[in-house]
């Protein structure tokens, strides 16, 4: 059974200095499932991921915190250990070397560690860890670039697709949460507003 | 012949020995009978090796535990955890203890071996489900580190629910501490009575699945014991269960065939890969519908069931108006030595495989056969022990030769696709030259046929009818069955030698 008392104790811990660490975590979706959440993480200064937010998918499975929560990310990323195709990860303590005294927060922050300093030899993806190892210039701007394109919500952008939104008749708090989702993208976020 | 001779000669001396009085004449076949017995461990590829049963299992698991409590002066919770990580060499953990040191050994299996004697008074936090607990709802491992009771319990039932009962590591991050077994079992059992069950179970069968000389029979159906081996693991065991297998890779036993062998000839044998080798060498497939088509004499010319002719040297489509010599418009007397080359090297490889498939099968087919004998002998013994008439009452003999009737049976008939492999190009071309392996090959099918003829006298004289001949003439079938199966034995472990010395380190 799903520990509810720990979750939600982690979740206020880890929120509490979210401006610090550059981690946080939300219920997907704003819903009441506390098994299925939503992290983002800052991408590390002085990294290709600099500036960018990234948003993992997080689902806890029922022998949480006994079992290592599953964790994906949404945001597309150039990594060699992160899936370029699903954001499938590679990091060992989401796996065997999960520990239950480990949180959520300590995961987030090993992603963060994670993107700071890949595992080339290790790698989820395997055209990344090639580039990375080959030709690693090229690796830094494909990175730079996928910073750019996905992980960036520029507060203009933002603004004008509120904007279109609710011209089409959303209510603004909504569309604002929507968009923050699904990481800025209209269209997806306009897939939602009507199948929701 | 010479051994022919040999048993000409042997054989005479034997019979001999049985025209003495009753007395000294039970004494020698007690010697003889005995002589076998006794040769059957040292047999060919057949270490020595002993079963464990379910029953034994436990007590198998406690000498050991025990000798390493003793010597380590350790409880049996860490001499266990050093077991399992050093799969159950208890030879090996003595001689690590000398090479690493006593620190060094036990922190590389997870044994720690420090308990802080603070008793606490005040609650403590579980670092895990963030709550406030009393001391003694919480437990602190040999490692140090306390979690609450109820965080330790769901640790466990995760770990065991996922098959990791032999490895359940502490809860804190990094630590490689491996969880007292009783701390286990207790905390568990308070509500999960079939879960310690599992986990106990589990460690039990660490004995067998952790350990490099000791594997499951593989009978179907499985009759649940283990075999142990002491020496060589490349050997073949026999359960008590009648299966006999290859302690190596677990399949039925294959001597003289390696494991290599053995697994390409089941493959080959069952993709029958060399009927799809017939076909090529002696049929063309059709140029419209493709099936395969064979010449069944007459001219170049032929005709598909499908209407289509063509060219049977190049296979090309083709009219129908022809001569003998030419086909109308159709001309393609091109030599091309290449394809001819390849043709005749399929056909060459697949009488080849024919030669020693036909072989194997032949005496496959006669173990089977045998294997019914089985029956009738016991049938015929149990009417010729209560003939009064007779003074003969062991007939022990007659189930020993049996026995050695059906493994050599078995070591010839595998000898075929030994031999199939063993002198062909394929496996071995770089490791002799061509004079050393027609040599070879020379003297392996030497002993083969002696093999196969002692083999055929001895299933001769088994089939017997024992229970209606005077009792001389069954002394005189007693001698020669003890003397043939000694000299079978005698052939099988030569075979084994040859087999040994030919292919090491494949």
């Amino acid at each position: 059974m799903l520990d509810v008392s720990r979750v939600q104790k982690e979740l206020v811990e880890c929120n509490r200095d979210k401006q610090i660490s550059g981690v946080s975590i939300l219920l997907h979706d704003g819903s009441h499932d506390l098994s299925h959440l939503t992290g983002s993480i800052s991408g590390p200064v002085s990294s290709p991921y600099e500036g960018g937010t990234f948003t993992i998918d997080i689902r806890l499975p029922s022998g949480y915190p006994f079992e290592p929560p599953k964790m994906q990310f949404v945001t597309k990323v150039w990594h060699p250990n992160i899936s370029s195709q699903n954001g499938a990860i590679c990091l060992d303590i989401l796996k065997d070397q999960w520990s239950p005294a480990l949180t959520l927060k300590t995961a987030l922050l090993s992603l963060q560690a994670l993107l700071s300093a890949p595992a080339p030899d290790d790698p989820q993806d395997a055209v990344v860890a090639q580039q990375y190892l080959r030709d690693y210039p090229k690796f830094v701007s494909t990175a730079r670039h996928w910073t750019e394109a996905f992980a960036k919500i520029t507060s203009l952008g933002i603004e004008e697709k509120v904007q279109r939104l609710v011209e089409m008749g959303f209510p603004e708090d909504l569309v604002r949460s929507t968009l923050k989702s699904v990481n800025g993208d209209e269209n997806l976020a306009l897939e939602k507003l009507c199948s929701g | 012949m010479a051994l022919d001779d040999d048993y000409a000669s042997s054989s005479d001396l034997e019979e001999e020995d049985y025209y003495l009085s009753d007395q000294e004449e039970d004494a020698v076949e007690e010697d003889v009978l005995h002589g076998l017995e006794d040769d059957h461990i040292e047999e060919c590829r057949w270490s020595e090796s002993s079963v464990i049963t379910k029953e034994s299992l436990l007590a198998a698991q406690r000498e050991d535990l025990r000798k390493v409590m003793d010597l380590l002066a350790v409880n049996e919770h860490h001499a266990r955890t050093l077991l399992m990580h050093y799969r159950w060499d208890v030879e090996r953990i003595f001689e690590l203890l000398d090479q690493k040191g006593r620190d060094r050994l036990f922190s590389e299996a997870g044994v720690t071996l420090h308990k802080s004697n603070i008793s606490l008074t005040v609650t403590v936090t579980c670092i895990i489900c963030f709550e406030e607990v009393s001391p003694h709802a919480s437990t602190e491992m040999d490692c140090g580190h306390r979690f609450c009771n109820d965080c330790w319990t769901g640790h466990f039932i995760v770990k065991i629910n996922e098959g990791l009962s032999r490895r359940i590591k502490c809860m804190a991050p990094k630590c490689n501490t491996i969880c007292d077994e009783s701390v286990v079992r207790a905390l568990v059992s308070v509500d999960h009575p079939d879960l310690a069950e599992k986990f106990d179970r589990y460690l039990l069968e660490s004995y067998i699945e952790d350990n490099n000389t000791v594997k499951w029979c593989p009978s179907v159906p499985n009759c649940g014991n283990a075999i142990r081996v002491k020496g060589d693991a490349i050997c073949e065991v026999e359960c008590t269960c009648g299966m006999q297998f290859c302690f190596a890779c677990l399949q039925e036993a294959h001597s003289p065939c390696s494991c290599l062998m053995w697994d390409l000839w089941m493959k080959k044998c069952r993709d029958e890969s060399e009927t799809v080798n017939w076909i090529t060498v002696n049929t063309k497939p059709c140029p419209k519908c493709h099936k395969p088509v064979d010449k069944n004499g007459g001219c170049n010319l032929v005709v598909c069931i499908c209407g289509q002719a063509f060219c049977w040297l190049c296979g090309a489509a083709t009219g129908r108006e022809h001569t003998w010599s030419n086909i109308n418009g159709h001309s393609c007397g091109r030599f091309t030595e290449d394809q001819t080359k390849r043709t005749e090297d399929a056909r060459k490889n697949l009488y080849r495989y024919m030669h020693y498939h036909n072989r194997y099968k032949a005496h496959i087919d006669s173990m089977k056969q045998e294997a019914t004998l089985k029956e009738t002998i016991q049938a015929k013994i149990a009417a010729s022990e209560n003939k009064d008439s007779s003074k003969i009452k062991d007939y022990s003999w007659v189930t020993n030769g049996l026995v050695r009737l059906f493994r050599s049976r078995r070591v010839l008939s595998y000898s075929y696709p030994f031999a199939y492999y063993m002198f062909s190009d394929e496996i071995f071309k770089d490791e002799m030259t061509p004079m050393e392996r027609e040599l070879r090959q020379n003297l392996f099918e030497e002993q083969q046929q002696q093999l196969e003829f002692n083999i055929e006298k001895l299933s001769g004289d088994l089939e017997t009818n024992f229970h209606d001949i005077s009792d001389e003439k069954i002394i005189e079938t007693m001698g020669r069955v003890i003397n043939t199966s000694a000299i079978v034995d005698g052939l099988c472990k030569k075979m084994g030698l040859f087999v040994i010395t030919a292919y090491i380190g494949i």
